[in-house]
């Protein structure tokens, strides 16, 4: 149990040697490899977090911009419903007037139609009457067929109202011309004068009267003294014929069916 | 019996002695060196580490830890001494349990040696800390008269190091020796694992004391300022 000095320093020397070893083989790798690793942890946390700051900017940044999408898309949709209602009204419009117009043309033509028909029906239907009362006349009458007229024509004027002979002797009285006498065929005088003595028994015994043919007349006899005038002719009931057939054809058409109308 | 591997020579030249102590004291480095050799020759800096490297890094940190813990402002200053202080002074203990092999730590050759360099190593790093002046301030506080106490206080602990250590060691492997030739199959077992536990406590308490020692010397002027705080009560008694 005593010290040897030669193994003390022996010892010293053993002990300072492997402090040097173990700092180099030992506490530096170690100590190093250590501190590296927390370095590269401690950079990969920053890293990440700037990575999750980075992202976190981008969202806030994209969720702005949607906002601004949503809000713009808004503002473009009114737009285009408002365009779309403005361009709805329009062609609406458009196709109104374009029925109104086709409904125009429509009646025009309807119209056009109605009338060439209506004046084809009065002319067949005037030579028909003309056809069957010459006819008629020429089978009971006899072939004297202006005396016959004439004869009519007198009764008739005998046969007057009073307030329609009244007016016709006041259109004597202010006349200045002579009473005038159209026929549809040229007068006899037998006939003549028995038409200018009924004038001069029933208006004014004075009155001078003169003669005319007027092919319009077709059938009958018209006198005309100033601006009074009495006729007896198939003219008159013609025209008769023609407005009955004017208010038939009228009737018709009312119940005829209109064109499609536009949309409503 | 020998109590002592200093006397256990094992090869001589020209009156040199190469004894036991020397030849277990190369075998516990060459041990060390080669085992942190083998580990740090692949290091690893990523996710993935080998258990060999993590037990290296488990050792390392633990003891700048108590380094810290014992009031050091920059433990890797003292890691290189007082870690191999302990892993020293661990693994020569350790190695008790290999048959044939005598700790170097059983010779009072080896503790004095240690204790020496403890010596030398205090006002060393308490120079590097403060300066000459303010380590030789430290024997003349609190007051000039404390300066032949402060010396005496300065060798009896390099000397109660060294025996303690020498004493503990030594009497495990001596009480084995007694043991045998009273129960020899039972005990000897028992008191090798005692030898054990007893011989990396010793390697703990020398390697904190060190540092309790360095410690000291190196900042006792905040010691004036927390008076309560005095490393001396850390020795534990033994």
């Amino acid at each position: 149990m005593q010290i040897d000095w030669l193994t003390v320093a022996a010892q010293i020397v053993n002990f300072l040697v492997l402090v040097w070893l173990l700092q180099r083989f030992l506490y530096r790798p170690i100590t190093d490899a250590m501190a590296r690793r927390e370095e590269r942890i401690e950079s990969r946390l920053s890293e990440a977090k700037a990575a999750r700051e980075e992202v976190e900017a981008e969202a806030s940044r994209l969720r702005e911009q949607q906002r601004a999408l949503e809000d713009s898309r808004e503002e473009v949709l009114g737009e285009a419903r408002q365009e779309a209602a403005a361009l709805r009204d329009r062609l609406e419009d458009d196709i109104r007037e374009e029925m109104e117009a086709r409904r125009a043309t429509w009646q025009d033509h309807l119209q056009d139609e109605r009338e060439a028909f209506a004046a084809q029906l009065q002319e067949r239907a005037g030579r028909q009457v003309i056809e069957i009362v010459g006819r008629v006349l020429e089978d009971y009458v006899g072939s004297d067929l202006a005396s016959q007229l004439a004869g009519t024509f007198a009764d008739r004027l005998a046969g007057l109202e009073a307030e329609d002979r009244d007016k016709l002797k006041q259109a004597a009285a202010h006349a200045e011309g002579p009473a005038r006498v159209q026929s549809s065929v040229a007068l006899k005088t037998a006939s003549r004068s028995q038409i200018t003595r009924a004038i001069h028994e029933t208006v004014a015994p004075e009155i001078e009267v003169e003669y005319a043919e007027d092919a319009d007349l077709l059938v009958g006899v018209r006198l005309t003294i100033g601006e009074q005038t009495v006729d007896w002719s198939a003219t008159r009931f013609l025209n008769r014929l023609e407005t009955t057939l004017d208010e038939v054809i009228e009737g018709s058409g009312r119940h005829r069916p209109r064109p499609a109308p536009a949309t409503d | 019996m020998d109590i002592s591997p200093d006397a256990w020579v094992l090869y001589e030249w020209r009156g040199l002695q190469l004894n036991a102590t020397i030849v277990f004291t190369w075998a516990v480095m060459a041990v060390l060196v080669l085992g942190s050799r083998a580990v740090t020759a692949r290091l690893s800096e990523g996710e993935t580490v080998s258990r060999w490297q993590v037990m290296l890094e488990v050792i390392v940190s633990a003891i700048r830890d108590q380094i810290a813990e014992v009031g050091a402002d920059r433990p890797g200053r003292y890691l290189p001494f007082i870690g191999t202080l302990f892993l020293f002074i661990a693994t020569a203990n350790v190695l008790a349990v290999v048959p044939g092999y005598q700790p170097p730590t059983g010779s009072l050759s080896t503790t004095a040696a240690l204790a020496i360099c403890v010596l030398v190593a205090v006002p060393l790093f308490s120079i590097g800390e403060r300066g000459i002046g303010g380590y030789l301030r430290t024997y003349v506080q609190p007051t000039p008269l404390m300066l032949p106490f402060n010396l005496v206080g300065e060798a009896s602990r390099t000397i109660a190091l060294a025996v303690r250590l020498y004493g503990n060691v030594m009497s495990g492997t001596v009480i084995v020796g007694i043991l045998i030739s009273v129960a020899p199959f039972f005990f000897p077992v028992v008191m090798q694992v005692l030898g054990l536990l007893t011989g990396l406590i010793q390697a703990y308490i020398f390697a904190i004391l060190a540092m309790v020692y360095i410690g000291s010397a190196s900042r006792s002027r905040r010691r004036t300022e927390r008076p309560t705080d005095s490393p001396e009560t850390t020795a534990t008694g033994d």
